[in-house]
């Protein structure tokens, strides 16, 4: 065994290599994707094409670089040469996760043997397809979502492709931040292999391998740590999406969780068949929600290399939603469906280890709109982030208020509206806290907001909005789901327009408004204290009706406490 | 400490107090050029105590009393973290919040903002201003600056009746786009001023006027918060100080690393929330005088947490996204990078059987094991104690006694055990995690903001980070390791060098090559009379006034702007240095990329003459060691027999070869196997690396 102190080092090591890919990247990139909003991941691999660190990295990316790595070297075999840069972001034939997220992945060799992979992942700003920005709500083939790319190299023993690359600015909308953003990933990547050479230098070759295959091991030592804390059996699941993006379909993605000592299968064999719209689930998007719904539901801090899940088995059914066959279209898979496969898993988990249950957060209704911007003549798209839900409860704390996505784990600073009505021909007509969105519970759900928005200039939705209709955010043990999201377009004439969940609709100068949901809660209501209750209600996100009739707290109409009332309600 | 030190000083003199988590630091520069230091506990529950302790050690060195030592002072500067643990404790003022209606709740939601994303079970920090004292009111200003409802000035009253009734002590006023026309806020605080003092009401835009109104609401919140707790402290310390003698009000260090008078501090205290290490800026404004080499990063290490700052080229960067306590605080703060590494931290094994240090922390009590105080947890002290590298018995003039088997004990059990490693095997492992971690720190800080650290001198201070220097520095590629003799009471030593400063800024947006050039002028020409004027309270006039003019640049489409010098608004000019900037931090540029100016930003100094720390005029030749002891040096050479010396016996234009140790007051020096140490003409070490 090698020197546990040595390990420690190493293990720290490869950690700030990742990190520091990850610098590389924002300093160096052109889209504000990457250098602001940090939609990418750098991750180093073993030469087997294990990830051994992804310290910089979304959740949503965990350990799913690991299966574009070995699909790759099955791709090539003996032809992976030193010098050689690979491209790929096929999820059918890449081991790639959705068409928009680019994987460059770089061989590491040191004195001529292969000894690992310097990588990163990384949406790119518009790869063509039949939207601009990569999201495509009327795909019904991922051929309409962009250009498909399988392995293949991009540098060939140090000389760059420059066939290929002019084929792939050829291809996309922005081809100038595209040239950016690959230089960028090349650049991060050197920077990767260069400080990877350097550790098996300092190691000794024999002793580097040892180090990497300690640290697997010790992740795999951890993750089974928490797995041998929960009950052998089988636990199950589910989350449902109500739609196929064109019809009311509902598709249930169901999972059992068969827990064997420190071991865990996670089973979807009873999840329902691919969707006809782009919200299927690649077989690398799906074992990284499973991964990071594992990953997030111990509060253990496990180390982020593709050893801490070596105890998990997938059973992922070919033709379901999560294993998809070609040419089904998903670039929507890394918020939907993977919101659904955390919450099924969180599930599961969450009957298993009820004191570690996680209450489920709320989904979006937020659009996307572009147009032209009359005052300040310049066309935009924009993102109505501020539309985002409210997230569950878990014991020890309420849900968040409002939040980015789940798969996410809220890991996306929404925006101040002072700087949307500088950057968009807006004004902002409430921003506020629902009442009553937040699901009841000991800890209650976050509430979700209430949104409105004057559209100053003609505008086109594209609606993505998973969260409209019934609630999203599931309670758990004894708390309640949050309430559901809606919206409406009321136009400069005064009509007012319900639209459907996704689609296109142009609008003259019109008012947004939506409700976002909120997300649920955890524990009995009743055992929340009386005095939050009463905070809640006089803080308006509590009804006095809700805290009567769900917390047993009676509030008068002027905010303070009928004790004798509330000890009367609470028995 | 020094012979020198026990001279009495010479009058005038300036003192520098620092109060820290664990000790009150006190530096004084006396008319000779001499510093002489005192380190006493800190006193949490009334930092002012540890203050006058501070001064009260330093009189009964030199037989002074009180009187003597404040009536000499013509110039005491004090760094404190009363504001920090303020927020901290949760202990603010009950404080109420206007704003723009239907929009109340930015504050709470906090842009979603989770600093580790993957903890999402840790909660917020507790909202400071509950809900239903956040009032929403009629009025609306538009992205223009245009007024499109007026202000509703009825609810403005009714509110304040409501915080009245409610007990509110302090209202911070937060409006949408105030940031572009400030009349509503202004109104809200006149008729707020019928019922509130005026320092306990913060408009959000004359205390952060920056876009962006969950950053500029949270300030102003966390501003009105403090008023009542931070200031009535601060006037009771400058009265006692005042009435004990001193001649001149006490000056404090804000976040930017200038100084300002406690009048100034009154109405805005939130500045206060990095008062601290904030004064690293003083000292290496000093180290770059007395190495005549500017590129610095400073390591400076306690108990809990290292402070990383670099200097490039003179110029230490300001940031304006402080996270305090768990609260964004937007003003001008020096740029710290904080890890929790310090000699305190806490090393354990994981339940996969891998070895971890911190970020945990033993604190001031019980602190490390060794400290017999009830820790039984080994933290990297112990780890030193173990390793030779500190000594055992008393240490800081006995305010702890060292004890080993305690030290061996706790790592043995928690450490060496589980790893199934010697006792000695698991403490230098537990420092060489500590160095990566710190070696880590800096490389973050400086590479990530484009720079190479190799290039830099690293300036080890704090009273752990003399310990580590020169480790760090041989993994980082350094040549030099600087160490000032007062390293123990670093930004102490740095309040003696601090100027009086304000930094003021205002919005503007606009195209840089079409826009108008007399509304920058305008909007310059207005920050600076500000600044006059507030330095001419401050009794700054003439040339003792420094004025700097600077601009937030951005392409447009981009979120975040870049900071360039604008001494005049020559557009070529700022594209050039807007280039130059972009190209180091982002490593590329859009050659004719539209530029989008954003902010204006003037600098004022009040400039107070730098120190002039007197030469080393004693001479000793071939100091001898007081023992030498079995010391382990690092995990290649394993344990050496190491010279000790103490600093005393060390004058200017010694050279050592190392490995060595030289023990200070309030610090230890360890210099590896083939490091020179030469004590240089101000009597501070300078290590050169062994070419590696």
């Amino acid at each position: 065994m090698t020197n546990p102190v040595r390990l420690a080092l190493v293990q720290n090591r490869l950690d700030h290599i990742s990190l520091q890919m990850g610098w590389v990247m924002t300093r160096t990139a052109r889209s504000p994707i990457f250098s602001q909003s940090h939609d990418f991941s750098c991750f180093l691999g073993d030469a087997s094409g294990i990830l051994i660190s992804q310290a910089d990295g979304i959740p949503i990316h965990t350990g799913g670089g690991g299966l574009a790595l070995r699909v790759l070297m099955q791709t090539f075999a003996d032809d992976i040469d030193d010098e050689d840069v690979f491209l790929l972001n096929d999820p059918y034939v890449a081991g790639g996760n959705h068409l928009p997220d680019w994987v460059i992945a770089r061989p590491v060799f040191f004195d001529g043997h292969h000894v690992g992979w310097a990588c990163n992942r990384a949406h790119q700003s518009d790869i063509g397809g039949g939207a601009a920005g990569t999201y495509n709500p009327q795909a019904t083939e991922i051929f309409h979502e962009g250009l498909r790319i399988p392995p293949m190299k991009l540098i060939e023993r140090g000389k760059l492709r420059q066939d290929v690359w002019n084929l792939l600015l050829l291809n996309s909308r922005t081809p100038d931040l595209m040239d950016g953003d690959l230089r960028a990933m090349l650049g991060s990547t050197r920077i990767g292999m260069e400080r990877l050479q350097a550790v098996v230098a300092d190691l000794g070759l024999e002793e580097a391998l040892a180090c990497f295959e300690g640290i697997l091991d010790h992740g795999d030592r951890m993750l089974r740590a928490c797995l041998a804390e929960v009950p052998d059996g089988t636990w199950y699941g589910e989350d449902a999406t109500l739609n196929d993006c064109f019809e009311d379909i509902r598709t249930e993605i169901r999972v059992a969780l068969i827990v064997e000592g420190d071991q865990v299968t996670v089973d979807f064999s009873e999840t329902g068949p691919q969707m006809k719209g782009f919200k299927n689930s690649s077989v690398a998007n799906t074992m990284s929600a499973a991964y990071m719904a594992l990953g997030s539901f111990f509060p253990e801090d496990l180390p982020r290399n593709e050893g801490t899940f070596r105890s998990v088995k997938l059973i992922m059914p070919e033709g379901s939603a999560v294993n998809p066959r070609p040419p089904a279209p998903m670039t929507m898979n890394t918020v939907f469906i993977a919101h659904h496969i955390v919450h099924a898993i969180w599930q599961a988990l969450g009957d298993a280890r009820p004191d570690l249950a996680c209450a489920g957060w709320g989904r979006s209704v937020h659009p996307t709109c572009s147009g032209h911007d009359g005052a300040r003549n310049r066309d935009y798209i924009m993102y109505h982030w501020h539309g985002m839900p409210g997230g569950g409860a878990l014991e020890g704390r309420d849900g968040f208020a409002q939040i980015g996505h789940l798969s996410a784990l809220g890991g996306l600073a929404i925006s101040n509206l002072e700087d949307y009505e500088q950057l968009y021909p807006v004004r902002y007509r409430k921003h506020e806290l629902r009442c009553d969105g937040g699901g009841v519970g000991e800890y209650r759900g976050g509430s979700g907001v209430e949104y409105e928005v004057e559209m100053l200039d003609p505008v086109t939705f594209y609606f993505r909005s998973e969260g409209l209709g019934p609630p999203s955010g599931y309670g758990t043990r004894g708390g309640r789901e949050g309430l559901g999201g809606f919206m409406e377009v009321t136009q400069s004439d005064g009509k007012h327009d319900l639209p459907t969940a996704y689609g296109t609709r142009h609008y003259e100068t019109c008012t947004y408004h939506a409700l976002s949901p909120g997300g649920g809660g955890w524990g009995d209501p009743r055992k929340r204290p009386v005095e939050k209750v009463a905070r809640d209600v006089r803080d308006g996100v509590v009804s006095r009706d809700a805290a009567a009739t769900f917390y047993g707290v009676a509030v008068g109409p002027d905010g303070t406490l009928d004790e004798e009332a509330t000890r009367r309600l609470r028995g | 400490m020094s012979q020198v030190e026990l001279l009495p000083p010479q009058s005038p003199w300036r003192v520098g107090v620092d109060i820290g988590g664990t000790f009150t630091d006190l530096v004084l520069h006396d008319a000779a050029g001499l510093l002489h230091v005192a380190k006493v506990p800190s006193t949490p529950d009334d930092p002012a105590r540890g203050v006058m302790a501070a001064l009260q050690a330093l009189a009964d060195r030199h037989a002074m009393s009180m009187g003597d030592l404040l009536a000499g002072c013509d110039l005491l500067v004090h760094g404190s973290t009363v504001a920090t643990n303020t927020m901290l404790e949760g202990k603010g003022a009950r404080t109420g919040m206007l704003t723009t209606e239907g929009f109340r709740d930015s504050l709470e939601i906090r842009r979603g903002i989770r600093e580790d994303m993957w903890d999402h079970r840790a909660p917020f920090a507790p909202v400071l201003v509950p809900r239903h004292l956040r009032l929403g009111i009629p009025g609306r200003i538009d992205r223009d600056g245009i007024e499109i409802a007026p202000l509703d000035e009825e609810a403005v009253e009714a509110a304040a009746q409501t915080f009245k009734a409610e007990g509110v002590e302090a209202v911070a006023v937060c409006l949408l786009n105030c940031f572009l026309n400030t009349d509503h806020e202004r109104r809200c605080g006149e008729i707020l001023a019928r019922h509130f003092d005026r320092h306990h009401i913060a408009l959000s835009s004359e205390i952060a006027p920056i876009i962006g109104e969950y950053e500029r609401g949270s300030t102003a919140v966390v501003n009105a918060t403090l008023s009542h707790r931070v200031v009535p402290y601060l006037n009771r310390l400058d009265k006692t100080l005042t009435e004990g003698g001193l001649r001149h009000p006490m000056l404090l260090v804000q976040s930017n690393g200038g100084a300002a008078s406690v009048a100034q501090v009154t109405s805005r205290p939130v500045n206060l929330t990095l008062s601290g290490p904030a004064a690293a800026v003083g000292a290496l404004n000093l180290v770059a005088e007395q190495t005549g080499h500017d590129d610095l990063i400073s390591m400076e290490i306690g108990g809990t947490s290292c402070d990383v700052v670099m200097m490039r080229g003179g110029q230490v960067a300001l940031s304006d996204d402080l996270m305090i306590a768990g609260y964004h605080v937007s003003t001008p703060a020096v740029d710290v990078h904080t890890v929790g590494a310090g000699g305190g931290t806490i090393a354990r094994v994981d339940a996969g059987g891998m070895l971890q240090l911190g970020p945990e922390g033993a604190g001031a009590d019980p602190g490390p094991a060794c400290y017999g105080k009830g820790g039984t947890r080994p933290t990297v002290t112990d780890a030193l104690l173990v390793l030779g590298r500190l000594r055992e018995g008393p240490l800081a003039n006995g305010a702890v006694t060292l004890d080993l088997p305690r030290a061996r004990k706790a790592l043995e059990t928690h450490v060496a055990g589980p790893l199934k490693l010697s006792v000695e095997e698991a403490a230098a492992g537990v420092i060489s995690v500590l160095e990566q971690n710190l070696l880590h720190a800096v490389e973050r800080i400086s590479i990530e903001r484009g720079y190479d650290p190799a290039s830099c001198y690293l300036v080890a201070a704090g009273g752990a980070g003399p310990m580590h220097g020169s480790a760090v520095a041989r993994q980082l590629g350094c040549s030099t390791v600087y160490i000032p003799r007062q390293a123990g009471a670093f930004c102490a030593l740095g309040m003696l060098n601090a100027d009086v400063r304000r930094d003021l800024s205002q919005v503007l947006f606009g195209d840089l090559d079409t826009m108008d050039a007399s509304s920058v002028d305008t909007g310059f020409s207005s920050l600076e009379k500000q600044a006059v004027e507030i330095l001419a309270m401050e009794g700054f006039e003439g040339k003792r006034v420094d004025l700097e003019r600077s601009a937030d640049l951005r392409y447009r489409g981009q979120q975040f702007p870049v900071r360039v010098p604008a001494p005049t608004f020559d557009r070529a000019a700022i594209r050039l240095a807007f280039e130059d900037q972009h190209q180091r931090m982002f490593g590329h540029i859009q050659p004719q990329g539209e530029l989008e100016l954003t902010a204006l930003h003037v600098t004022g100094r009040g400039l107070i003459p730098r120190i002039d720390p007197a030469r080393d005029t004693r001479s000793t030749e071939g100091p001898l060691p007081i023992e030498t002891r079995d010391v382990h040096a690092d995990l290649n050479h394993g344990i050496l027999a190491t010279p000790v010396y103490a600093s005393d016996d060390l004058a200017s234009g010694v050279t050592l070869t190392g490995p060595l140790l030289i023990e200070e007051a309030t610090t230890t020096l360890y210099a590896g196997p083939g490091d020179t140490v030469t004590v240089d003409a101000y009597g501070n070490y300078r290590v050169t690396l062994e070419a590696t």
